[in-house]
């Protein structure tokens, strides 16, 4: 092997040490429920976050803050400045609140000031055999903010590592999309001292007519 | 829906109410049981029915809940059952009613794209799901001055309906554009989920295809999934027996695979065979089994295509153009019989697998960012007995032993093997592999027992009369042996990965001079953060060694004025050989849709 050839080698090797300790992604460290219809976990972020959690909510409150958001998905550009706006959806259904929200107030509970909560929300996909239609996306609290944020919205997802049908395929998850949020009453969805969408939640949670005294 | 089910409830009561009228007897309560195990089964069924209250439907790309039941009848019937205008049981009847109307009513089928255009039945009892790959690559190569003599060992190409041996020889630069792949896949599943079925066709030219490409078969299999600890696949398919036999160039770290990946397969041929093979589901056990039964010819192709050449005398070997092999008569026709003397032979692969960690799966790289460690191990072995590799007379080069399988020995680098007879392959494969957080590891270990059925070195040169050998080979071809390890990381998750690669061959261990060795670095960039969309740029070096002896291009050659030397000569193919050395760089699109 010649010297250039070595060279390039000890390159090549330099730069994917160097790579190691990069990229990362956010990790799972506590499972707090999954059966088939939801799944729920608390993650680890991977820059610092410094949220307020532990939270104590109660289920209520978090169907009803969720109850109350609705989005869109975020078009690439250049479709952005010509696709037609469509109105927002409503992100979850009666049921999937019911669902999702006393084991996201769990998660809540049991989350560190650096993690999230995740969660997944399952139904049978075109294919049953082969993947599942699923709503997924995570929920973190820093005083005064909620953070809400969707990764799928109906989307089919493999329920395999390898295709069912191409023998030794791997399947793959698609990559997240970006979904632009709404939330009603607009004047609780604002702007954080970072930039980021999030809700006042307790100020929210105020104007709300408690079930048990209405 | 809840209302239904009370519906529901209240008919379990009347059984149970049925029941308590009867003193309880061994024969009674028998019926009891049969009584509350159908209507047990009745309420299961009635729910399914009523359970069908609405179903995903696509609209403008994206799924959403429609309910089968116009919104604003069932508005008005709730509100009429509060009024009392109607019943509860009314209601509930209605509902069914209009539900099964909604659910007769929708077409039988539906049709969509994910990961390829899928049209299935409702009932799920048929899917047909069509899928295309594509891989269009630009190679720039450059290569040392051995190539001016070029290879006549392990890559020579065969010509003409002879199959004579050509030297591969090239000048030194070289810029080519490529279909590599262009594939056509039909799969899906038949009756249930667990009867599926994979046909996929080809149309491409590999890097180095003396002729245009055309549409062939690559894969019709159908697999049965019946059973997971006893899945059966029948037809043609990769053999499970290595990782990178199994492996598909869909998820590859790299564009090509490196020369041993190709060489070292179950049949020493191809990667596809015909056969059925016996496994259990690897998404379901930590530990998996594979054994098949193959032809063991490689693809669209069974033992009556392969044969021996043989004069009217049995037992005397033909295809030469006069003379005669020792001990046989020498004035006899040269193109006489085909001797199939192979067709009750199979080849037989078996491999396990070990999930240590996880489940690492076959896909090269940790695309999926593992946050769990996944380690696998795994080892195989095949048998493929009765390979005619060219009869081994004092005529080689002229005989007629089939074309397609020495094609296929040439075209993966095995054709030292050429010219020896018939051959039995005895493959072992071990592999490991290892990813986490991006970070993958890689490695496999193969060695190749080649088993002569003629023992003795095969004659070379005979006298003037054809009839006693009066030189044989200088050596005997030894057995085959390589391996390779490669490494990769994710410098951005699911999007940019960095990879590299050393592969050693020894492509006869007899032979002194002779190794091939291949250097690999490539970046590959995920367009949609799956491996379906991609671009890659690969430089690959490659060391091949041009030493050792090969039967029919390296002296002696046979040099009877009246047998051989109008087609072999008696100047070796490899009288100026010289190592050869290929820096390429690939560039490669692939798109998996």
């Amino acid at each position: 092997m010649g010297e250039p050839i070595r060279r390039l080698m000890v390159y090549v090797l330099v730069i994917l040490i160097t790579g190691i300790g990069c990229a990362r992604m956010p990790y799972t460290t506590k499972t707090v429920h999954e059966d088939f219809r939801v799944a729920v976990a608390v993650q680890k972020e991977i820059a610092p976050a410094k949220y307020t959690h532990p939270v104590q909510l109660t289920a209520d409150q978090v169907a009803a803050i969720l109850r109350n958001f609705s989005l869109r998905e975020e078009q690439r550009l250049p479709l952005r400045w010509f696709a037609e706006e469509v109105p927002p959806k409503p992100v979850f259904r009666e049921e999937e609140l019911v669902w999702v929200s006393p084991y996201l107030v769990e998660a809540l509970q049991k989350a560190g000031p650096e993690e999230r909560a995740h969660f997944q929300l399952f139904a049978p996909g075109m294919n049953r055999a082969d993947t599942r239609n699923v709503t997924a996306g995570w929920v973190a609290v820093r005083e005064p903010y909620l953070y809400l944020t969707i990764e799928y919205f109906h989307t089919e997802i493999p329920t395999r590592h390898s295709d069912p049908y191409y023998p030794n395929n791997p399947e793959m998850p698609p990559l997240p999309k970006t979904y632009l949020l709404f939330f009603e009453p607009g004047r609780f969805l604002v702007t954080d001292e970072k930039g980021a969408r999030a809700v006042q939640f307790q100020d929210f949670l105020k104007t709300q007519v408690s079930p048990l005294n209405p | 829906m809840a209302k239904t089910q009370n519906h529901i409830g209240a008919r379990m009561y009347e059984h149970d109410g049925t029941t308590g009228r009867f003193p309880l007897s061994g024969l009674h309560l028998f019926g009891v049981v049969l009584i509350l195990m159908i209507s047990e089964w009745l309420c299961f069924s009635s729910i399914a029915v009523a359970a069908e209250s609405g179903k995903l439907v696509e609209k403008n790309g994206e799924y959403v809940f429609v309910e089968s039941m116009d919104p604003a009848t069932r508005l008005l019937l709730e509100r009429a059952v509060k009024q009392g205008t109607i019943t509860q049981d009314e209601y509930n009847r209605v509902i069914q009613e209009s539900e099964q109307r909604a659910y007769l009513m929708q077409p039988s089928f539906k049709a969509w794209y994910d990961r390829g255009f899928n049209l299935s039945m409702n009932d799920n009892a048929f899917l047909l799901k069509i899928r295309g790959f594509l891989q269009m690559r630009f190679t720039q190569r450059y290569r040392n001055d051995g190539w001016r003599t070029g290879d006549s060992k392990n890559f020579p190409e065969l010509l003409g309906v002879f199959g004579d041996y050509r030297a591969n020889r090239s000048i030194d630069e070289a810029s080519t554009f490529n279909i590599r792949r262009a594939r056509l896949m039909f799969m899906g599943h038949l009756f249930t989920p667990d009867l599926k079925y994979f046909v996929q066709l080809a149309g491409e030219t590999a890097e180095n295809a003396q002729n245009p490409g055309s549409v062939q078969l690559l894969d019709a299999a159908v697999h049965s999934t019946h059973l997971p600890l006893f899945n059966v696949m029948a037809g043609q398919y990769k053999v499970f027996f290595n990782r990178s036999e199994i492996n598909n160039a869909t998820s590859m770290q790299f564009a090509e695979r490196a020369l041993v990946m190709d060489a070292f397969t179950a049949s020493g041929l191809n990667r596809r065979d015909i056969g059925i093979t016996v496994m259990n589901d690897e998404e379901v056990y930590p530990v998996n089994y594979y054994f098949g039964i193959f032809n063991g010819l490689g693809p669209g192709f069974n033992r009556f295509g392969t044969f021996e050449s043989e004069q009217p005398t049995l037992g005397c070997p033909g295809g030469q153009t006069g003379g005669g092999p020792p001990n046989c008569p020498a004035t006899q026709r040269n193109l006489n019989a085909n001797f199939r003397n192979s067709i009750n032979q199979l080849m037989y692969s078996a491999r396990l697998n070990f999930n240590l960690m996880g489940r690492a799966g076959y896909g090269e790289g940790d695309m999926a960012y593992s946050e769990t460690p996944q380690l696998a191990i795994g080892g195989g072995y095949a048998y493929n007995p009765g390979i005619n590799v060219q009869t081994d007379n004092a005529f080689v080069g002229i005989d007629l032993a089939n074309l397609n399988v020495r094609r296929q020995l040439a075209q993966f680098g095995n054709a030292r093997q050429l010219g020896w007879g018939t051959l039995d392959y005895s493959t072992y494969g071990f592999d490991g592999v290892f990813k986490y957080k991006g970070f993958s590891l890689q490695g496999e270990w193969y060695w190749k027992n080649i088993d002569r059925h003629g023992k003795s070195a095969p004659c070379v040169q005979t006298n003037a009369a054809g009839t006693v050998c009066t030189t044989v080979a200088p050596g005997l071809l030894g057995n085959a042996t390589g391996w390779y390890v490669q490494s990769g990381y994710f410098l951005i998750p699911r999007k940019l990965q960095a990879a590299a690669r050393y592969a050693w061959w020894d492509p006869d261990t007899n032979a002194a001079g002779d190794l091939i060795k291949q250097v690999d670095f490539a970046l590959s960039y995920y367009i949609s953060g799956t491996y379906d969309h991609q671009v890659q740029i690969q430089y690959t070096n490659i060391f091949m060694g041009m030493g050792g002896f090969a039967l029919g291009r390296s002296a002696p050659l046979p040099n009877l004025p009246t047998v051989a030397i109008n087609s072999s000569g008696t100047v070796p193919l490899d009288a100026n050989a010289k190592n050869l050395i290929e820096n390429a760089i690939r560039i490669q699109y692939s798109i998996f849709f």
